[in-house]
C-alpha cells in the first residue's frame, strides 16, 4: 500500500513537471545585433540608425515577431573604432540567440569585425560601409545594401568633370579605410578623365588644418575633395579654409550628409558644397512616406542612414521568417545566412527592389549628388551605380 | 620650389599662432615643474576644460540672441572678454582644486605617487568632459565673434583677425608673466621656492601658498589658451587636451623645463618647426617633425634652449 502511494505521487509529480515544461517554457526571443557608433563623433548617425532598427523590430513584434518568437535588439556600440568593433563582434558571436547583425556602419569597423563574424557564421547586413574590399575578401556572412566606393568615386569624378567642369582638384583624405579608399577611387577616376589631381593627407585626430590648407592654397585648385569619415572634421576644415582666405568649392562622400555636424557645425562655410550619397534622401521616396512620418514623429529630423538601417532590419526579419518556416524553434545562424543571401527583389522603402549578388553586394542601387543650399541638401543629379 | 616660397609667409603666420598657444600652455608645465619637480599631466585637460567653458559661454550669448549673424546686439569685444573670464575663472579654480586634493596630500610621498595622481586627474577630467559632451565635437562659432572678413593680406599670406588677436594676447601675457616673475614679490617668492623650498620657508615664505598660486596662475593661462585654440581650430572636443598637452610639455622641455622664458621660446620654436616642416614634408608627418626637433635639441643641448645646467643639490 505504501509503495502504491509512493508510486502514484511520483507519477503525479513527474507529470506535473512535464506539463509545466511543455506549457510554461516559451521559445527564447530572437536577437538582432545592432552595431554602430552610438557614442562619439559619429553618434548622431549611429543613434538615428539604432532608432530606425528598433522601430523596424517593434513593428515586426506587433505583427507577431518571427512566427510567434519575439524579436529583441542587442546593442553593440563600437564608437566607430575598429578595435572596439572586434569586441562587439566577438560578443554577438558568442550569444546563441543573436541570429543576424545590422551594421557595423563604418568600413574600418566592418573590416576589423568581419573575421569574427565569419568564424561565428553570423550574417551581417551593413547599411553604410562602402569600401569595395569588404565584399571581395570572400567572407560569406558579409552583405550590404549600399553601393560601393568604386561606384561612388567614378560618379563623383564624372560630376566634377561634367557639371562642375573643374580642371584641377585637390584631394584630402584621413588615412582611414573609408576616407582614403574613397579618395583613391575618386583620384583614379579623375586621372582617367584627365583632370589634374593633387593629393594630401590629414589624420583622424587632426584639429588644425592650416598646414594642409596652406598647401591647397598654393595649388589654387578649382575644387577640393574631402575623403573624410568625420563630418565634424570636414566642418572644421571648411571653416579654417575661410580664415585662410581659401575660396574653392568643396565636395565630399556619403557620410558627410549630416546636417547637425556638417552644415550647422560649419556655420555657413558648407554652403554650396557637393556631396555624393549612396541612397536617395528617404523623404523623397514615395514608398517611404509612412516610415518618414512615423520616424520623425518619434525622434525628430532623421539623418542620412536611418532609411537604410530600417530597410536592412526589415530584410533581415523577412529572411528570418523565411528561414523559420513552420518551425521557429529550429532557427539557426546557418539558415538565417542562407535566407538573407537568397533574398530576391525585396520591395521596401528604398525605391528600388533589393537583391544581393554572389558576394553580398546590393544590385541596382544609384549614386546621387546633393548640394548644400540654404542649410539643406538639394538633389542635383542621379547616376546609376556602376563599377 | 616656387610653391614652397609662396607658402612660406602663411606657414610662418600659422607657426606663430600655434606657437604662441603652445607657449602659454608650456608656461603652466614649466612653473609647476620648476617649483615641485613634478609633471602636471592634468594640465592639458585643464586647458580642454577652458576651451569647453569658453564654448559654453558663447552658446549662452547665442541663445540669448546677443550674438547673431548680421545684427549682433553685443559687439565681439565684450563677448570675447566674457568667454575668457568664464574660462579663466573655471580653470583657475580647477587647477587650485587639483593641487589641493590630488597633489598636496601626496607631497610627502615619492615623486612617482604624485605623477600617478596627476594621470588619474587627467583621466577623470577627460571622462567627465566626454560624458557631458556625449563625446562629440563642439563647433566654436568663431565667425559670429570675429568676422572672417577682418583680415590682412600680405605677401600671399592671409592674417585673419583671430590670428592677430591670438598672437598679440599671448605676447602681452608672456611679457606680463616675465615681469611678474622677475619684479614682484610673488615672483621672487616663486623663484625662491623653486630654488630651495626649505630655505624659502626659513625666510618666512609660505611655500604651500606659492605652490597653490603657481597652479592657479598656470591653469588660468591654460584657460585663456583653451579659448584661443577654440577660436583658432573652430571646434573643440574632449580629446584636444592630450595632443596639445604633449606639444606644450615638449615645448617646455625644449626651452629648458623650469625656465619661464625657456617655455615661451620653446613654444614658439615648436610651432614654427611644425609649420615650416610641413613645407617640405607631408602634413601628416607634422608630429614627427616636432619630436625630431625635440630629440635634436636634447642631443645638442640636454638642458634645453635656455635651461641652465642643473647644479648638484647638496
Amino acid at each position: 500500500m505504501r509503495n502504491l502511494v509512493r508510486f502514484v505521487s511520483m507519477v503525479t509529480l513527474i507529470t506535473c513537471i512535464g506539463t509545466g515544461i511543455a506549457y510554461g517554457k516559451e521559445l527564447p526571443p530572437v536577437k538582432i545585433g545592432a552595431q554602430g557608433p552610438f557614442t562619439g563623433d559619429l553618434s548622431k548617425i549611429g543613434l538615428d540608425a539604432l532608432n530606425a532598427i528598433q522601430m523596424a523590430v517593434e513593428e515586426a513584434n506587433a505583427e507577431g515577431g518571427i512566427k510567434g518568437r519575439k524579436i529583441e535588439v542587442a546593442i553593440g556600440d563600437d564608437m566607430g573604432d575598429p578595435s572596439k568593433g572586434v569586441l562587439v563582434a566577438e560578443k554577438f558571436g558568442m550569444d546563441k540567440n543573436v541570429l543576424g547583425v545590422i551594421g557595423p556602419m563604418n568600413s574600418a569597423t566592418v573590416s576589423a569585425a568581419l573575421p569574427s563574424y565569419d568564424r561565428a557564421g553570423l550574417v551581417v547586413i551593413s547599411q553604410s560601409a562602402t569600401n569595395p574590399d569588404l565584399t571581395e575578401r570572400g567572407y560569406r556572412v558579409m552583405h550590404r545594401i549600399c553601393p560601393r566606393d568604386d561606384a561612388q568615386g567614378p560618379a563623383a569624378a564624372r560630376f566634377i568633370a561634367e557639371v562642375v567642369s573643374a580642371k584641377s582638384v585637390y584631394i584630402i583624405d584621413d588615412k582611414g579605410a573609408y576616407g582614403q579608399g574613397l579618395a583613391d577611387q575618386v583620384a583614379a577616376a579623375l586621372n582617367r578623365i584627365g583632370v589634374k589631381v593633387t593629393r594630401g593627407q590629414i589624420t583622424l585626430e587632426d584639429r588644425d588644418f592650416s598646414p594642409i590648407l596652406t598647401r591647397v592654397k598654393a595649388v589654387q585648385p578649382d575644387l577640393v575633395y574631402l575623403g573624410l569619415s568625420n563630418p565634424a572634421q570636414a566642418a572644421g576644415l571648411m571653416k579654417q579654409a575661410v580664415g585662410l582666405g581659401l575660396s574653392a568649392r568643396f565636395m565630399g562622400g556619403d557620410c558627410m550628409k549630416e546636417k547637425d555636424q556638417l552644415v550647422a557645425g560649419a556655420g555657413g562655410a558648407a554652403e554650396g558644397m557637393y556631396i555624393t550619397a549612396i541612397g536617395r534622401a528617404i523623404a523623397e521616396v514615395p514608398a517611404a512616406r509612412e516610415f518618414v512620418k512615423n520616424f520623425e514623429g518619434r525622434y525628430g529630423a532623421m539623418s542620412v542612414f536611418s532609411g537604410q538601417s530600417y530597410e536592412a532590419t526589415k530584410i533581415l526579419i523577412e529572411a528570418l521568417r523565411v528561414a523559420a518556416g513552420d518551425n521557429p524553434a529550429g532557427l539557426t545562424k546557418a539558415k538565417a545566412l542562407d535566407a538573407v543571401h537568397n533574398i530576391r527583389d525585396y520591395k521596401g522603402i528604398m525605391g528600388f527592389p533589393i537583391s544581393f549578388d554572389e558576394i553580398g553586394d546590393v544590385v541596382g542601387a544609384s549614386i546621387y549628388v546633393y548640394q548644400v543650399e540654404k542649410g539643406d541638401f538639394r538633389e542635383v543629379i542621379e547616376y546609376p551605380a556602376e563599377v | 620650389m616656387e610653391q614652397i616660397i609662396a607658402q612660406l609667409p602663411q606657414q610662418v603666420i600659422n607657426g606663430l599662432t600655434l606657437g604662441s598657444i603652445y607657449a602659454l600652455l608650456a608656461l603652466g608645465y614649466s612653473m609647476v615643474y620648476g617649483i615641485l619637480r613634478m609633471l602636471n599631466f592634468a594640465h592639458g585637460d585643464v586647458f580642454m576644460v577652458g576651451s569647453l567653458i569658453g564654448w559654453g559661454v558663447l552658446q549662452l550669448f547665442i541663445k540669448g540672441g546677443a550674438v547673431a549673424v548680421g545684427t549682433p546686439a553685443v559687439g565681439p569685444g565684450p563677448v570675447l572678454v566674457f568667454m575668457v573670464c568664464g574660462a579663466v575663472l573655471a580653470t583657475s579654480a580647477l587647477g587650485g582644486a587639483i593641487e589641493r586634493f590630488a597633489y598636496r596630500p601626496l607631497q610627502k610621498g615619492s615623486r612617482l605617487t604624485t605623477l600617478i595622481s596627476a594621470l588619474g586627474a587627467s583621466i577623470i577630467l577627460q571622462n567627465v568632459a566626454m560624458l557631458l559632451t556625449q563625446g562629440r565635437a563642439k563647433a566654436y562659432q568663431t565667425e559670429l565673434v570675429i568676422s572672417p572678413d577682418w583680415a590682412i593680406s600680405a605677401l600671399g599670406a592671409t592674417i585673419s583677425a583671430t590670428r592677430i588677436i591670438i598672437i598679440s594676447v599671448s605676447i602681452a601675457l608672456m611679457l606680463a608673466m616675465d615681469y611678474a616673475v622677475t619684479h614682484t614679490m610673488l615672483g621672487k617668492a616663486m623663484r625662491a621656492t623653486s630654488q630651495d623650498r626649505e630655505a624659502a620657508e626659513y625666510m618666512g615664505i609660505r611655500t604651500s601658498r606659492i605652490i597653490s598660486a603657481a597652479f592657479v596662475v598656470g591653469s588660468g593661462l591654460a584657460g585663456i589658451a583653451g579659448v584661443m585654440i577654440g577660436l583658432y581650430y573652430t571646434q573643440v572636443d574632449f580629446m584636444i587636451g592630450f595632443s596639445a598637452g604633449m606639444k606644450a610639455f615638449t615645448a617646455a622641455v625644449l626651452g629648458g623645463i623650469g625656465n619661464i622664458r625657456g617655455a615661451m621660446a620653446g613654444g614658439l620654436v615648436l610651432g614654427l618647426a611644425e609649420s615650416l616642416g610641413v613645407l617640405f614634408l607631408a602634413p601628416v608627418y607634422k608630429d614627427v617633425i616636432v619630436f625630431s626637433v625635440l630629440i635634436a635639441v636634447l642631443i645638442l643641448k640636454p638642458q634645453g634652449i635656455l635651461g641652465k645646467p642643473l647644479d648638484e643639490k647638496v
